[in-house]
């Protein structure tokens, strides 16, 4: 790694770490706020880096650290912010829009209600595209364990379409 | 048509048997329209992971980024230009260089002090020892007597030899 620079190297994390602290947190804000913490911890530590083997699992880990202190700190289960817009669009648009949001809405209030860890590993795995063993490593459990997670959340998920 | 692959898919997907690639598949299946009947109730939870893919942070935070980046750097003393910094490798033995450096010093300093003090030492002690030279040779010259008496007293008494002179 001979040249870093902030611009090239850390920030283009910032969207996905984004994703990521706004799955958890569930507040936009405070989500960008998790993601500000964590690149400059990253950028502060640049000179380890060469101990680091994946720099984006890593810069990973600490978001969703950061994320969950903020969670507890605040001690609340705040409601997802898209969630909100859609209840709020369901009273000024056409019928069958109104039904589609709606449906929309739902499969996100569902994920959203899931535990956390399950939470994280769908967006890891369905929104990021990260192997099993990139999951694993962000959150230092196994990828058999990853894999139950996953199937725990996919099995929710897919009962829950079925059955409305 | 015959959607069989695809339902062989998602059912692999809901087992978490899939790879990478084909849950690509099965994204890019689910975002066409003509999605068959049977399957499609499945559509919305890719579409709605789409939607999600493409969540942002705001438009401004690049720049609030960039700027507290600089800061830092300038509160460093301009160390570093901007943002941006060169990494280079340091060996083990590169990173001792300032106490190899620091150890030659101590050592060159320890030689010259010691060479200080040996001449120091040696101008006090020579003038000393040229003065009795030159005192037990002026008067082997002048003691009066035989050569045997002569080495006798002088072996004797190397220093009282004025004796001598009253003789």
């Amino acid at each position: 790694m001979d040249n870093i620079s902030f611009r090239t190297t850390v920030l283009p994390l910032g969207d996905r770490l984004f994703r990521l602290a706004f799955r958890i947190t569930m507040n936009r804000a405070e989500a960008e706020d998790v993601v500000q913490d964590t690149l400059l911890k990253v950028w502060e530590q640049r000179s380890q880096w060469e101990q680091i083997d994946n720099l984006e699992a890593y810069a990973f880990q600490v978001c969703r650290n950061r994320a969950l202190d903020v969670t507890k700190r605040m001690g609340r289960n705040i409601k997802s912010l898209d969630v909100v817009d859609n209840e709020q669009l369901t009273t000024d648009n056409g019928l069958q829009s109104i039904e589609a949001r709606e449906q929309l809405s739902l499969v996100r209030r569902l994920m959203d209600n899931l535990p956390e860890i399950q939470r994280t590993i769908m967006e890891l795995r369905d929104i990021e595209g990260r192997t099993y063993q990139e999951i694993a490593q962000v959150l230092s459990i196994s990828e058999t364990q990853v894999k139950v997670y996953l199937h725990r959340a996919r099995t929710k998920i897919k009962e829950w379409i079925i059955n409305t | 048509m015959d959607y069989k692959y695809i339902e062989q898919l998602l059912e692999r997907y809901w087992e978490c048997q899939t790879t990478l690639e084909e849950e690509a598949i099965l994204r890019t299946f689910f975002r066409q329209e003509n999605v068959p009947a049977s399957l499609l109730p499945y559509r919305q939870l890719f579409i709605e992971e789409d939607k999600m893919a493409n969540e942002h942070l705001s438009e401004d935070f690049a720049n609030r980024m960039l700027s507290l980046v600089d800061e830092e750097a300038s509160l460093l003393g301009g160390r570093m230009e901007g943002s941006f910094c060169k990494a280079r490798r340091v060996t083990f033995m590169r990173r001792l260089r300032p106490f190899y450096r620091a150890a030659g010093l101590v050592a060159i300093l320890l030689t010259i002090g010691n060479a200080a003090y040996q001449s120091f030492s040696e101008e006090n002690i020579v003038p000393q020892q040229m003065a009795k030279c030159t005192c037990e040779d002026s008067l082997q010259h002048i003691t009066i007597g035989s050569p045997e008496q002569q080495s006798a007293s002088l072996t004797a008494q190397p220093v009282d030899t004025l004796d001598s002179f009253s003789r």
